[in-house]
């Protein structure tokens, strides 16, 4: 290794930890320097409470760093990091269970119960990893499967129970604060102990960045190389995460730096992304401590660094040369048109049943189901059809917008949740309930419009220079979304009760649909639904590739605008009226592919209906389970879609 | 029989109703629904009883006193009342707080709506708004006589504590709620607890002001910037079960002085965001604890 390749991380280091130690020291010298009547108090404070934080700081950061590093190198993914496995999203349901059902637990003790939590997640992913010999496609995709499902479970929990909320957000958005040295002393040895772990592996794995056939042609066992490293990610997640919470975006940020300051190979990369991490969250820690008398709110962290490090990845995004494509393309299946029409016949009635029940068939108020009484009957259409509608013709908008990006990236995760659309809608509702204070249904919808359209040009403008390749679009979706979720982060951790509106809000409710809301989202999803339609020789053009595309007489350039517009256009609407619900525009396609749509136009149509009914069958869950309380239409659809995404995926390849 | 007697009522509203439309909204209300806590409470008070209230689940970890008559039903979360319960209920009187704004237009949809602000953005003291609040209430549902003796009542219980507490030579109190082991929510002005703290002649040892609901989150070593030694400390309850073996072991919570044996106390809690009642409730918890005490 040249030494050049190591002077850009090392100066980045020695910056941020020169900013950070002069921040440091600046708060520490009233204390050491002042005798004066309360230095007493002061010094157990700075002790007690600065220094351990400081500690924990850099440890954390190391931690975060480290795991995503090893990530990124064994699944050969830039966007991997300890989220995408679903080690916080484990970790944070089994303290929200654990928070509400058994408290005495806790007593026990708090990291005991996290680290749990994100053991079983991990396990679960490592299960589903297996069966496809741990391909790098497969961990990531059932890591954030796994992570989904357990996000929405502890949304229904925490929404179900307010009271508990303030402390879990806190916890979720990683708080720094300590009170004794406990936190950093239990984490030192961990980190070292998960070093000398990594240090053996690390021959293997700069064998690896050779790709799969030439890694096993020099004798590497890939199998157990990726066990071993990604139980070693996974644990450094899981110290940070029991013990501080979530502090996300340092796992992707720092081994991102490092990349791009030159650190190529891979033990390079672990180095300086340990280092780089460790120095940026401390240096993000010290910022805040300094200026925290200016803030009259109480800010965690963990929100913090992802506000600072989601700006600074869509900064150096154009910049970031993507080595592998995301996922290998799943191999075209011939089927014949046969197949599509049969399948229509399964989905069109059960398309049309589901509605029916969904509007009919109810809960009454002494609890019990009923078929809805006629004298009622007038009431109870007025309230239900609109939900109904909006809830089939966004599910239907957003399986349209799903398959969209599926065919256009090759990337069978791609959603429009990973594209930011919901997230900037999301933005934009949570401007509105702090800048008018009490924004009404119209406020809302148009701020959500805002922040949605805002998302897109911002996508456009980072996308178009660098051709609208999609691995860019995706990876500014996914920096956007965590934005977002820091503010809510944030906004949650205040304790500010105008949390829990953005969070119902968040959660994909058709609750506060109007009359005027249901006939738009049928109106526009009729037109945006033919307009893809119109487009479909793209749509089964593209997934071969740009060159191939283009031999075939595809202007691949202005298709792909065209496409990620559409798609855009279609999830905003989506969002606007029922909150982002991205889960089904990620498993509507996915249906429709295994149950023979196979083609573009078919999917298209196929996917609509399947999305439409999903929806509505997760709203009339969500209305009648928890009965006279609601459990938003997104999370229920969460919280059945991804077993059942699960089941296919292993029917389909196991 | 009250019953009977809110049966014949309604029947009379509605008979006034159908005679004169434009009568309507000005009539008595009898089948009272509300959003909100406090005004239930209030509503309890003025010696009606709401056919339901939002939330009603959780009264008895919140609210806990008055007791809630068994009849009332749920109108699910409040900020997504089931509007297929409220229509079937067929409400003369929707009560509701700017907190849930974005509802109001379907709520008058259903049913007039009144809206009282206790906790409003604008900010300013709590208690007096309750006041006015209650005041408002009582007009709106034709009780002014009865509004006014609970204002005095509750007035004249606070004048008790007060004198209590002039006995006794209080110390400073900080007031918390434990989120965690590591973080904690102070009240401070302009809250309802910090009211009623200034109302019966207790010092708030927390001077900085919250947000207009009256408190901040803090890390629990924020708590050494209370410089007065005399400090009490106490918390409400739920105290999550990690915190207290948690700050047992950390030096610097033994080196505050609430670590000194009688300076924190645990007491049940009061509702934080709420009205009159869960003033006089609070008062009633510190006066009682703090003469125990001294």
């Amino acid at each position: 290794m040249s030494v050049r390749s190591h002077l850009g991380p090392a100066s980045i280091v020695l910056a941020l930890l020169t900013v950070a130690l002069v921040l440091a020291v600046r708060q520490a010298a009233p204390v050491l320097g002042d005798a004066a009547a309360n230095a007493g108090m002061a010094r157990i404070v700075f002790i007690n409470s600065t220094l351990p934080r400081m500690a924990t700081a850099l440890l954390a950061g190391a931690c975060l760093a480290l795991s995503g590093a090893l990530f990124q190198q064994v699944l050969r993914n830039p966007l991997a990091s300890p989220t995408t496995l679903g080690i916080s999203a484990g970790a944070n349901l089994a303290l929200v269970a654990v928070t509400l059902f058994v408290p005495g637990l806790l007593g026990f003790g708090r990291d005991l119960v996290a680290l749990s939590g994100s053991a079983a997640a991990a396990g679960l992913v490592f299960l589903m990893g297996a069966r496809q010999k741990f391909s790098a496609f497969s961990l990531v995709m059932s890591g954030l499967v796994v992570s989904l499902w357990c996000g929405a479970l502890s949304a229904v929990l925490m929404l179900l129970n307010e009271r508990y909320l303030v402390s879990l957000f806190i916890w979720g958005a990683g708080s720094l604060s300590q009170q004794s040295w406990t936190i950093p002393l239990s984490l030192a040895p961990k980190l070292a102990i998960v070093c000398v772990a990594v240090a053996v592996i690390l021959r293997p794995l700069v064998l690896n960045e050779l790709g799969d056939a030439g890694a096993r042609a020099l004798g590497v066992n890939l199998g157990r190389l990726r066990v071993v490293a990604v139980i070693a990610a996974v644990a450094l997640a899981a110290f940070v995460t029991s013990a501080v919470g979530v502090i996300g975006f340092i796992g992707l940020v720092a081994p991102t730096i490092a990349r791009l300051a030159g650190a190529r190979r891979a033990g390079a990369q672990l180095v300086w992304s340990t280092l780089i991490g460790s120095a940026l969250l401390f240096l993000t820690d010290t910022t805040l401590l300094a200026t925290a008398g200016t803030f009259a709110d109480f800010l965690p962290t963990g929100a913090v660094t992802a506000i600072f490090g989601s700006p600074l990845l869509l900064i150096l995004l154009p910049r970031l040369k993507i080595r592998h494509r995301l996922m290998e393309a799943p191999a075209p299946v011939a089927l014949k048109p046969e197949t599509a029409r049969r399948a229509a016949r399964i989905v069109l009635p059960a398309a049309i049943l589901v509605l029916a029940a969904a509007l009919f068939f109810g809960r009454s108020p002494d609890l019990g189901f009923t078929l809805m009484p006629p004298d009622l009957a007038g009431d109870l259409m007025a309230l239900r059809l609109p939900r109904i509608v909006a809830a089939f013709f966004s599910g239907a908008m957003l399986a349209v917008a799903g398959t969209i990006l599926q065919r256009l990236t090759g990337n069978e995760m791609a959603s429009p949740e990973v594209l930011g659309i919901s997230a900037g809608a999301t933005l934009g509702v949570a401007a509105a309930v702090f800048l008018v204070a009490t924004p009404g249904l119209g406020a809302q919808l148009g701020f959500s419009a805002l922040g949605a359209f805002g998302v897109l040009f911002v996508i456009f403008l980072i996308a178009a220079r660098s051709g609208l390749q999609p691995e860019r679009v995706l990876l500014a979706g996914i920096a956007l979304s965590a934005m977002v979720d820091a503010v809510i982060g944030v906004i949650g951790a205040t304790g500010d009760p105008r949390a829990i509106f953005l969070l119902r809000w968040m959660s994909g409710s058709t609750y506060s649909v109007t009359v005027l809301a249901a006939v738009l989202a049928a109106v526009l999803a009729v037109a945006l639904v033919g307009a893809a339609g119109l487009m479909r020789r793209w749509l089964d053009l593209l997934p071969l590739g740009a060159s191939a595309a283009a031999a075939l007489g595809v202007p691949v350039g202005r298709a792909r605008l065209l496409l990620l517009g559409l798609a855009g256009l279609l999830s905003a609407v989506a969002t606007m009226s029922v909150g982002p619900l991205s889960f089904v525009g990620l498993m509507a396609p996915h249906l429709a592919r295994q149950l023979g749509f196979v083609r573009a136009a078919p999917q298209l149509l196929g996917g609509a209906l399947c999305g439409g009914m999903l929806m509505v069958a997760a709203d009339w869950l969500g209305r009648s389970l928890a009965y006279p309380y609601e459990i938003p239409a997104g999370l229920v659809s969460a919280l059945v879609g991804a077993p059942f995404l699960i089941i296919l995926m292993r029917r389909a390849r196991g | 029989m009250p019953f009977e007697m809110t049966r014949r009522g309604l029947l009379a509203a509605g008979a006034a109703s159908l005679l004169l439309p434009d009568r309507a909204f000005s009539a008595v209300p009898q089948r009272i629904v509300s959003l909100d806590y406090g005004l239930a409470s209030t509503l309890l008070s003025l010696g009606l009883v709401p056919k339901a209230i939002a939330s009603r689940a959780d009264w008895d970890i919140w609210v806990i006193e008055p007791e809630l008559p068994a009849e009332v039903a749920d109108l699910g979360s409040s900020w997504e009342i089931n509007f297929e319960v409220l229509e079937s209920l067929k409400p003369d009187l929707i009560l509701t707080t700017p907190f849930n704004e974005a509802l109001t237009p379907r709520l008058e949809t259903v049913a007039p709506t009144l809206t009282l602000g206790v906790f409003t953005v604008e900010g300013g003291d709590v208690l007096p708004k309750a006041v006015a609040a209650t005041r408002a209430l009582a007009a709106r549902v034709e009780k002014p006589q009865e509004g006014e003796v609970f204002i005095a009542r509750t007035e004249a219980f606070f004048d008790s504590c007060r004198a209590r507490i002039e006995r006794i030579n209080a110390p400073p109190l900080a007031l918390i709620n434990f989120l965690d082991a590591r973080h904690a929510r102070i009240y401070t002005s302009p809250g309802l607890y910090h009211n009623v703290m200034q109302r019966i002649g207790l010092q708030n040892a927390w001077s900085a002001p919250g947000n207009f609901w009256g408190f901040e989150t803090i890390g629990i070593e924020r708590l050494a910037e209370i410089t007065d030694p005399a400090t009490r400390l106490i918390a409400f309850e739920p105290v999550p079960a990690d915190v207290m073996p948690k700050l047992e072991q950390s030096p610097l919570w033994q080196a505050l002085p609430f670590a000194r044996p009688g300076h924190f106390a645990v007491l049940p809690g009061a509702l934080m965001f709420g009205m009159l009642n869960d003033a006089v409730r609070f008062a009633r918890l510190l006066t009682d604890h703090l003469e125990q005490a001294a």
